[in-house]
């Protein structure tokens, strides 16, 4: 045995180039359908288990993937925003208890999610450097988002604004990043991490300015006067920063009830609080919709196990094909060694140990081949969930 | 009676509600053991802190020499608050900063939740709107409700509301010390109300608006200047009160801290005496919410009965 | 002690046959095997290397009727006791010098590869003076280094018959005497029988026996 290694050894090694193509496109064969399989596992197991610690959610009536991929994986919105007096039905119901998901706008890439403290309890988000959000206009970074916006502590984010076809729908803030956050694995990593009040300044629907209450009748600013209330003009210029010194003076337009949210999460109190829940979300007349995020993302697993079955079927068939050519290319090789096989026959090489040898040879390459692509395979299963969440950013 | 049935009302909708968590939830101050409350002025502190001692620590973070209306947490303060397992509101727009802030509304408490009826809206204020077709800024409300016995009476039971849903192994302590609070509050009222009756109409003016719920609660004839106890009013002011005075007989002005001596004393010249009634916003010196409170209807009494009309006329 | 009796060999598509009445090899014996192209020289030196098998007749070698053997014996008595020297040398590119040395033992059941096999091949190798080239591939080699090598490989076994087809024919006259040399010395040495199948009259000259194929095969 240790002879026919040898040999086998010794003629793939100096016939490394061909060699090494063997291995590499045998490799890749096995690898591509492996390496598939391992991703979309991963990215399913990502996918449920992110679905999975969310009981309820509430959105707009309308596309509940599309609400689940928002309010999860922070996708942009598709869906129509709601009114923040869902959290309030939520909480008044005192079966769960709601927290407000604001998600309309983003600094460069990152998504912006507007939400309150109780986000981060019940994500079970830590702090790794710095402190929690405490004022109005600060914010937190995920680790993975401090990373793509180039910033850290202390640093400032701006928040993108809207459309160019909005321009009246967003206001840029400069916010100060006071902490970032632990890596959880997940797309929190991704995210800026306001108070949903910063989410609502963002939008325009609080601001802060010079006081004109308090605005003589001659003053430039002010349009008109009607009783007890001071109609400004457009010459009045809002703060972009919140600061100590000019925190007093933001203040809300309206009642923030009916501000807007993207989704609620509801948390219930028991399983049978949030059965009794649904029951009333699905029999009442409610203008939104509730949702089971893991049942929503079973629904979508199962295309993408059937596409990816699709896909490993034509990798294997891509396989056999290649199977096929290694094995003529092996008997074009051993034709092509036909005077070195005579030669050892004629000076007495047995034939058994001819064969093993030529066997042992195709053997190191298949287990080379095995071996690389079982590397890559495992190399995707370490880093295939950071690339999963990649592709679902 | 209205307001017996609004307390029986919030504690019935209190009993039913739930914050989603139970007793088995962690206390936030981790490693103290004792459940943590916070509460934005002294009367929420004495309140909690008579309805539930020993059962929790009850804190309130103001500084000594600040009025709590106007108290500004810094972000020290807010990170402290966080780490409540509750925070106890006044709301009636007492806390103006908490738009400011980053607090959980699920540990939160508005204790004059459902006393809409009562609150009183400042709608001498000034507000502004954005163009014409632009929303108003929101209208804010009186807020120092605590001066009315029996509005402190719902806001504790809303405190022990929340507290027996949140620690019910200890509801029965908190029913029991809530009543105790409640019958002594009820005392109070019953002594002001007295107090009052013996000289229904007169008319007072206080130095500051900050007695609309004890002027309602009573039916007080009161008119209110903008004067500040350590300060000398300016002559616009004083005309004012001139203004005020030729309107209305008054004989008292009732502050809330003593005022300049020279102030007293120009007052006196005008037949006004001046008498302290002490809001309690914050920790007193000395005593608690319950001896100023008795403090103040001293004071009233005086008030009241050096101004009554002689018998028989 | 080779020994040959009324042998006959036809290759199944025809056109050829051999017949071969009588043919002694003693020991120690040089021979060398001499006619015209195609005329089957270098079959009866298959035939008697066990390579092919006799149609009838029997090939003895030391009392051995190696004819008779199967396929697996043949092939294994090959290796244990005959050297073989090809012309066109027959190494594996993909084997260094030592290693084509000590080819049999690779591809051979019958040997067992240990430490006296190998200093045997080094000093085989150094015998032909390719001591500094012993970890060289073929392609590094000249003709006749590589022919050297090849006789090296033909004799680490210490076969005890030796044959040789036109060992030396792309070989100079330099090269060609080293080789034969180192051939007829191991055949002195060893009193090996050794039967060359040679074109070259020179070399012709140097073996004491001089057979004419078609003398043997009427």
């Amino acid at each position: 045995m240790r002879d026919v290694i040898f040999m086998a050894w010794r003629y793939l090694r100096f016939y490394r180039g061909k060699t090494a193509v063997l291995v590499a496109s045998i490799s890749l064969i096995l690898f591509l359908p492996a390496g598939l399989h391992v991703l979309v596992e991963q990215g399913a197991e990502v996918l449920t288990a992110r679905a999975e610690t969310t009981p309820l959610l509430i959105g707009a009536k309308g596309s509940a993937v599309d609400l689940t991929l928002s309010a999860l994986y922070f996708r942009p919105p598709h869906v129509e925003s709601m009114r923040h007096r869902e959290v309030t039905r939520v909480d008044r119901s005192g079966l769960a208890h709601g927290i407000p998901m604001h998600l309309r706008f983003t600094a460069g890439r990152q998504r912006i999610v507007g939400t309150t403290i109780d986000y981060a309890e019940f994500r079970g988000l830590t702090v790794d450097r710095g402190r929690w959000l405490a004022m109005l206009g600060e914010c937190m970074l995920g680790s993975e988002a401090a990373r793509a916006l180039g910033v850290d502590l202390d640093d400032h984010v701006l928040s993108s604004a809207g459309s160019a076809f909005d321009v009246a729908g967003s206001f840029p803030l400069k916010m100060p990043v006071v902490g970032v956050l632990a890596p959880t694995g997940t797309s929190d990593d991704e995210i800026v991490l306001v108070d949903i009040k910063t989410a609502w300044v963002i939008a325009g629907l609080a601001h802060g300015h010079e006081d004109v209450n308090s605005a003589g009748k001659d003053d430039g600013r002010v349009l008109q006067r009607e009783g007890r209330n001071v109609v400004a003009n457009a010459s009045v210029l809002s703060y972009t920063e919140i600061t100590v010194e000019n925190m007093d003076s933001f203040h809300f337009h309206g009642n923030p009830d009916g501000f807007p949210i993207d989704a609620v999460l509801a948390v219930p109190a028991s399983f049978k609080a949030s059965v009794l829940l649904r029951g009333r979300y699905e029999e009442g007349d409610v203008p939104v919709q509730m949702i089971v995020p893991s049942v929503v993302v079973n629904e979508l697993l199962e295309t993408m196990f059937s596409v990816r079955d699709w896909v490993v079927l034509g990798g294997l068939a891509v396989g056999v094909a290649s199977a096929m050519t290694a094995a003529l290319v092996f008997a074009l090789s051993i034709r092509v060694r036909r005077r070195e096989i005579e030669t050892i026959q004629k000076i007495g090489g047995a034939r058994k140990r001819l064969v093993t040898i030529l066997g042992a040879e195709i053997t190191f390459v298949i287990v080379m081949a095995v071996v690389i692509a079982g590397v890559l395979t495992a190399v995707v299963s370490r880093f295939g969930e950071l690339a999963a969440r990649l592709v679902g950013a | 009676m209205k307001i017996l049935l609004f307390i029986a009302a919030m504690l019935v909708i209190l009993a039913g509600c739930s914050d989603g968590r139970n007793e088995a939830t962690e206390s936030a101050s981790a490693g103290a053991g004792k459940p943590l409350v916070y509460t934005t002025n002294y009367p929420l502190q004495y309140f909690v802190d008579r309805i539930a001692a020993p059962v929790v620590e009850v804190r309130f973070l103001a500084p000594g020499d600040e009025d709590p209306a106007y108290w500004r947490p810094d972000a020290e303060s807010v990170l402290a608050m966080q780490k409540a397992d509750l925070l106890v509101l006044n709301g009636a727009s007492y806390e103006g900063w908490l738009k400011n802030v980053s607090l959980s509304p699920q540990r939160m408490v508005v204790t004059t939740d459902g006393l809409g009826d009562f609150l009183i809206p400042l709608e001498t204020e000034t507000t502004h709107s954005h163009g014409l077709e632009g929303e108003h800024e929101h209208h804010g409300t009186a807020f120092t409700t605590w001066l009315d016995p029996t509005l402190a009476a719902a806001q504790a039971a809303s405190i022990e509301g929340v507290l027996a849903a949140r620690w019910p192994r200890h509801a029965d302590r908190f029913a029991t010390q809530l009543a105790e609070l409640t019958r002594e509050l009820t005392a109070l009222d019953a002594e002001a109300q007295a107090i009052v009756a013996g000289n229904p109409g007169l008319t007072v003016i206080f130095s500051h608006p900050i007695y609309q719920y004890f002027i309602q609660r009573y039916g007080l004839s009161a008119r209110s200047v903008h004067w500040e106890p350590d300060q000398m009013p300016d002559e616009t002011q004083w005309r004012e009160l001139r203004a005020i005075l030729g309107e209305f007989r008054a004989a008292w002005m009732i502050w809330e801290a003593p005022p300049l001596p020279q102030v007293s004393g120009r007052l006196a010249s005008m037949g006004v005496r001046s008498a302290v009634f002490d809001p309690c916003a914050n920790t007193p010196g000395s005593g608690d919410y319950f001896s100023v409170m008795r403090e103040n209807l001293e004071t009233l009494r005086r008030v009241f009965a050096a101004d009554r009309p002689p018998a028989g006329r | 002690m080779i020994a040959v009796r009324d042998l006959t060999f036809g290759y199944p598509q025809g056109g050829f046959e051999l017949r071969l009445r009588e043919l002694k090899v003693t020991r120690g014996e040089g021979v060398a095997l001499v006619g015209p192209s195609g005329c089957g020289k270098t079959t009866l030196l298959h035939l008697l290397a066990g390579i092919l098998r006799p149609v009838s007749g029997s090939v003895l070698i030391d009392d051995v009727e190696v004819s008779a053997l199967r396929l697996e014996d043949r092939q294994d008595y090959r290796a244990l006791s005959m050297g073989l020297v090809f012309q066109e040398f027959e190494l594996l590119e993909y084997l260094d010098v030592l290693d084509n040395v000590l080819l049999p033992y690779r591809i051979s059941p019958a040997l067992g590869l240990d430490e006296a096999a190998k200093q045997r091949a080094v000093e085989l190798v150094e015998q032909v003076g390719l001591a500094d080239k012993k970890n060289s591939y073929p392609r590094r080699l000249s003709q006749g280094e590589r022919q050297r090598v090849a006789v090296c490989r033909s004799l680490v076994t210490r076969p005890r018959v030796l044959f040789g087809d036109e060992p030396t024919a792309n070989l100079d006259a330099d090269n060609r005497d080293q080789v034969m040399g180192t051939l007829f010395r191991y055949a002195a040495e060893k009193q090996a029988p050794l039967i060359v199948v040679t074109h070259d009259p020179e070399l012709r000259e140097r073996f004491p026996t001089v057979l004419d194929i078609r003398e043997l095969t009427p």
